[in-house]
């Protein structure tokens, strides 16, 4: 039955429509106001909006009108993968054109859910970038109840429909990124931060899967922090090598990737992922940055289209949002991370302080003993020769060596304390390592030394006494691992753009890199990540802090060292020294 | 015979270092706190010869503040900077003010002791040609004036 002012409602409809879609973008009526006044300029029996789920592949009944519905036909669900029970609207939204027929019973299309259907015509709402976003159908009990006409029309509230569904996709997009910045300023707990995001990300931003992974400072691997779905409960134990699959590469070379189809990338492992590999259609994953320095890696995954039609690849748009997330999660991750940070140095504060009191008193003491061992010494000299004399010699030898060792200890403990307090000045570092070199390589060593100096080195801003410290102990190390001769190679170079990647170095700045290489035993694999930590040593020698204070020392500088040699190859430390040091 | 000051905010570090001052054959006072050596330093005539002084006392430089009276009082004085906790700043400070020389007490494997023996040799023998430069300057002045 058509209404012959139709033209002039149905524009008035639509404009009110296109206004309230696209100014109050939040408004539920606005869907039911769609459909409603599509039954009206096309004279339906009943209608129904559906939504399209990407997550499930299913449409599903969002609002309804006219006559027959029930409660059961409104939790009608169309899954698009099942041709056969799709129907018209299945169609409709796996083509993403409009349909319309004048006779079901001789429809290939057609699937009977009410038994009074004739006609039936359904229209596509299109999301952004060809992405179905749902479907209007409308059904009457007359037959050839609709033409052309009718199909522009519906068509036409189709794209109001997508108006309003886009607005409030933009709205949940912008509530999102507002959630998640106030999370951000809000939150210090950093595991629960990254739930929320992860959270968010999903639902908000309709990126079907999404899982958060930040690399261990001491394992140099990217660890999961938090995931939905399957992977959840993995989180703290996924983990990929820098470079390893696409999370690795984008970890590695600090460059997103946007794929579709992702297993077919040669990079692909497929290792952790949310969902079954050949479910996963397309694949986004971006560097998190903070600093200057990749710190882990945010990443999406959307399955498989159900329609050949359309794929579910993310856009340039997706892409950005994500970046943006990605870059505020760095700076939150900054922000718990310096927050970390300043509780510690208060403590090291606290602790220094003590410690320099202590070393204090302990010096004394033992100067003050020396200085008995010295009267002692000198009375028992002069005794006359006996055997009691010989024993109180060596008595007495054994003493003036103890006490020399726990001014070694303290003297340790000292440079373990005072590693990070830097006087800087502007130092020629090729001198700075031949200063070292003839200071603590021995005049007469088993082991032969090497110096390869690049005499193109800038000079930079350091500490060279606390530097040269550093150095002698790994000078040190690697001739008390080689007691029977070997090599040590010390080497100095400007890093080369693949050290950036591999070690993980600040993009803003260029770094100096002096490696000490060797032919000793090497660093056996299992104490690798221990080596650097207080109070683990394999020497006889001091109480272990050697390396820890030479790290301190490193680190202090904002440098990096790495033990990169392999088993029975021998050791080899890699020291990275920032050129422009301006930030210290 | 030598006259020296020990300043030492640690009692046994003062007798170690007095013990074996005196088996050296000087002549040694003490003092246990910088505001103590200055009394110490004001009232003695003739002024000492030396003046060993811990660094870290009172304040963390209160070694500068020894060194400074002995000075005050008697240009030739020699002053030796002794200081357990390695502090290069204080000591290169001590240095420009006109001290003789600095010494760790803990320097693994270097017998402080000896150590100070020979540098106080060396001080002394400083003193002493600076002393004698100055008389002989005195006695030609006076005889130019003549």
């Amino acid at each position: 039955m058509r209404n012959p002012e139709r033209s002039e409602i149905f524009l008035r409809d639509l404009n009110a429509l296109f206004l309230e879609a696209t100014f109050q973008g939040g408004d539920q009526d606005i869907l039911q106001k769609t459909l409603d006044a599509g039954m009206h300029v096309l004279g339906g029996t009943r209608g129904f909006l559906a939504i399209m789920h990407h997550e499930t592949g299913e449409l599903s009944v969002r609002c309804t009108a006219g006559e027959g519905w029930t409660e059961d036909a409104k939790r009608l669900r169309v899954h698009l993968a099942q041709e056969n029970t799709r129907g018209i609207t299945g169609h409709v939204a796996v083509t993403g054109e409009p349909y319309f027929t004048g006779n079901v019973e001789n429809d290939s299309f057609h699937v009977r859910y009410f038994e009074d259907t004739r006609s039936e015509i359904a229209v596509p709402i299109m999301g952004p970038f060809g992405r179905i976003r749902g479907v209007i159908n409308i059904e009457s009990t007359e037959e050839n109840a609709f033409d052309a006409d009718d199909c522009a029309h519906l068509v036409a509230l189709g794209v109001a429909a997508s108006v309003h569904l886009t607005m409030e996709g933009f709205i949940a997009r912008e509530t999102a990124l507002i959630e998640i910045g106030k999370n951000l300023t809000s939150t210090v707990e950093l595991t629960e931060l990254m739930h929320k995001v992860v959270d968010i990300t999903t639902e908000a931003l309709q990126f079907e899967d999404c899982s958060v992974f930040l690399i261990d400072e001491n394992t140099n691997q990217l660890i999961l922090q938090a995931s939905r779905g399957v992977l959840a409960g993995n989180a703290g134990e996924a983990a990929y090598e820098l470079g390893d699959g696409l999370t690795g590469w984008v970890a590695m070379h600090g460059t997103p990737i946007r794929l579709e189809d992702p297993p077919s990338d040669p990079r692909w492992k497929g290792r952790f992922t949310e969902f079954p590999s050949n479910e996963i259609g397309a694949f986004l994953a971006v560097p998190i940055i903070s600093r200057d320095r990749i710190i882990g890696v945010l990443r999406v995954l959307r399955r498989k289209s159900f329609s050949p039609w359309f794929s579910n690849r993310f856009t340039q748009t997706d892409e950005r949002v994500l970046t943006t997330i990605a870059s505020q999660l760095g700076a939150a991750v900054e922000n718990a991370r310096n927050f970390r940070k300043l509780i510690r140095s208060e403590r090291m504060a606290a602790w220094g302080e003590l410690s320099a009191k202590s070393a204090h008193m302990i010096g004394n003491r033992s100067f003050a003993l020396k200085g008995d061992l010295n009267e002692l010494k000198h009375l028992i000299l002069q005794l006359p020769d006996s055997l009691i004399k010989e024993s109180m010699t060596e008595v007495l030898q054994s003493m003036t060596h103890g006490v020399d060792k726990l001014d070694e200890l303290l003297r340790e403990f000292r440079d373990f304390v005072v590693a990070t307090q830097l006087t800087l000045a502007e130092v020629d570092f090729n001198a700075l390592i031949k200063e070292v070199v003839s200071e603590s390589f021995p005049k007469r060593s088993p082991v032969a030394l090497k110096l390869i100096l690049d005499k193109s080195l800038p000079p930079i801003r350091c500490d060279s006494v606390k530097l040269k410290r550093a150095f002698s102990e790994l000078i040190e190390n690697s001739i008390s691992f080689q007691p029977e001769g070997g090599d040590l190679i010390i080497q100095t170079s400007l890093m080369s753009p693949e050290d950036r990647a591999e070690f993980r170095l600040a993009w803003s700045r260029d770094f100096i890199k002096v490696e000490f290489k060797d032919t000793g035993p090497g660093v056996p694999d299992d104490i690798k990540k221990r080596i650097f930590q207080p109070f683990y040593t394999s020497r006889v020698k001091g109480m272990g802090l050697g390396l820890s204070i030479v790290k301190g020392i490193i680190d202090a500088h904002q440098g990096q060292i790495i033990e990169i040699g392999r088993k029975g190859e021998g050791a080899h430390f890699v020291v990275f020294l920032p050129i422009n040091n301006s930030k210290l | 015979m030598a006259h020296v000051l020990v300043v030492d905010d640690e009692d046994e570090v003062r007798a170690a270092l007095e013990r074996r001052l005196e088996r050296e054959g000087y002549e040694v006072s003490t003092a246990s706190s910088a505001a103590e050596a200055t009394t110490v330093i004001r009232d003695q005539t003739p002024t000492f010869d030396i003046v060993i002084t811990d660094m870290s006392m009172e304040e963390p430089d209160s070694g500068l503040v020894v060194l400074q009276e002995a000075i005050a009082h008697d240009l030739f004085t020699e002053v030796l900077v002794l200081t357990a906790y390695g502090n290069v700043s204080n000591a290169v400070e001590s240095m420009r003010r006109g001290a003789f020389d600095y010494l760790e007490k803990n320097s693994p494997g270097v017998d402080t002791y000896e150590l100070l023996i020979m540098k106080m040799a060396h001080a002394l023998e400083r003193r002493r040609s600076a002393v004698g430069t100055m008389r002989r300057l005195e006695s030609f002045s006076k005889m130019m004036k003549q």
